[in-house]
């Protein structure tokens, strides 16, 4: 079933089009029919799924170090606030879905993404903080600096924040926390946590 | 260290307190409102300060700490004088001697519109209020009012600017009138722009009134009523 695994880089042949199918770490050049590799790691070749109408081999390149997970567009993602400026906030991935990430990504929060009604009257100051802890949904891949996130809707938003005096607080609606110790109420975008 | 357990507020008022002193006791003070200005904060069920300065009290229950420093830190509704440090697509960058950089959207003048955006030259000295001051985020301003018209802000022709303190510029801006202004302006003529920042603008006819007054206002900070009318007495006669 599983050939000898060979150790393939970006840009190595694999086949031709005509006998195997792309997988996961290869791709075909139309030009020539032809798969090459996409991602460096251990070709491997599984028989094709029994039923479906296409009948060739699956050619796929297995990662020799694991890598981490990597946001998808539609994806839930857990992030840290780090920067809340006029029109957007920043924010660091550090979870996506139940795995946590191997390295940073950056994700940014625009002023029409933060809820879904009323979104010309947003003000960050009043949805987020730098050091809150939000869970968002993936947009897309956004520009080369930053994946572009929403919390436009009740489960998303602010999940955990701390007060000015210290303390975690406890939300109260959907758009106030309290902290325990003084009783001051701050504004943020709370998430709906159904449990 | 002394554990200060004041029963009466009224012992710390007007006198001298340093970051970490208990001002008031929240435990003996039950079902009132207390407004807290700049300088306190709340610990659980006291109050302590955060600066080093002098208590005060205005009744009904308003508390702050009144210092006077070099440094700047931008609150609401303040009117201050900024330079232009840069200008992008839609701010300029003004330097306000605050932490940051101040952001003055590029439509926040009196009939601003995306035709007729005001080109300012790096270093233009600029009378604004500040319109939002969130900690963390760098201060918004403008050159209108809350009603949206100019009021006498916007760019300073000519004239001099000097450095204070912010105390010094709370002083100036203060009424009745400050003596030294009340005592230079019986006998000049002049026009003065007063930032909470600590800057201050002097225009005049000639350059002998403008150094006369800006020399007045830096000795001024430290002296009282009647030195103050001295000094400028003083300063006068060497130009009459």
């Amino acid at each position: 079933m599983e050939k000898a695994d060979d150790m393939v880089t970006p840009g190595e042949l694999l086949g031709r089009a005509n006998d195997l199918k792309p997988g996961k770490g290869a791709y075909v050049a139309s030009k020539n029919n032809t798969i090459y590799a996409s991602l460096t790691g251990f070709r491997r070749i599984q028989p094709s799924t029994p039923g479906s109408p296409d009948q060739r081999p699956i050619v796929e390149v297995i990662g020799h170090k694991a890598h981490g997970p990597v946001p998808e567009p539609g994806s839930v993602v857990i992030a840290r606030v780090t920067k809340v400026m006029a029109r957007t906030a920043s924010v660091d991935i550090m979870c996506v879905g139940p795995k946590s990430m191997r390295e940073k990504f950056t994700g940014i929060i625009r002023q029409q993404d933060v809820r879904a009604t009323e979104i010309d009257k947003v003000d960050m100051h009043l949805s987020f903080r730098p050091g809150d802890i939000v869970r968002a949904v993936v947009l897309s891949l956004g520009d080369a600096r930053a994946y572009y996130l929403s919390t436009a809707k009740n489960e998303l938003g602010v999940v955990s924040a701390e007060s000015s005096a210290g303390a975690t607080m406890v939300p109260i609606s959907w758009t106030e926390m309290q902290c325990p110790l003084t009783g001051q109420i701050e504004q943020r975008k709370v998430a709906k946590v159904i449990s | 260290m002394e554990n200060k357990q004041s029963s009466s507020p009224a012992s710390f008022i007007d006198s001298t307190i340093v970051p970490g002193d208990v001002v008031l006791d929240l435990s003996s003070m039950t079902n009132q409102t207390i407004k807290l200005g700049g300088g306190l904060r709340q610990d659980c069920d006291v109050i302590s300060a955060m600066k080093a300065g002098t208590l005060r009290f205005s009744k009904p229950n308003k508390y702050w700490i009144e210092s006077s420093q070099k440094r700047y830190v931008p609150c609401v509704e303040d009117t201050v004088l900024g330079i232009v440090v840069d200008s992008k697509a839609d701010n300029f960058l003004i330097d306000i001697k605050g932490p940051t950089l101040a952001f003055l959207p590029v439509l926040a003048f009196e009939g601003g519109t995306r035709r007729n955006i005001p080109k300012f030259e790096l270093g233009t000295l600029l009378y604004l209020r500040v319109v939002k001051a969130n900690f963390g985020m760098n201060p918004e301003l403008s050159c209108t009012d809350a009603s949206g018209k100019a009021a006498e802000f916007g760019p300073l022709k000519d004239g001099y600017m000097f450095e204070t303190s912010t105390g010094l510029s709370r002083k100036l801006l203060s009424s009745p009138t400050c003596p030294v202004l009340e005592a230079l302006g019986k006998k000049l003529s002049f026009e003065i722009a007063v930032g909470l920042n600590g800057r201050v603008w002097v225009n005049a006819a000639s350059p002998d009134t403008v150094v006369v007054v800006a020399n007045a206002i830096m000795n001024s900070e430290s002296l009282s009523t009647a030195q103050q009318i001295i000094m400028v007495e003083h300063l006068l006669k060497n130009i009459q």
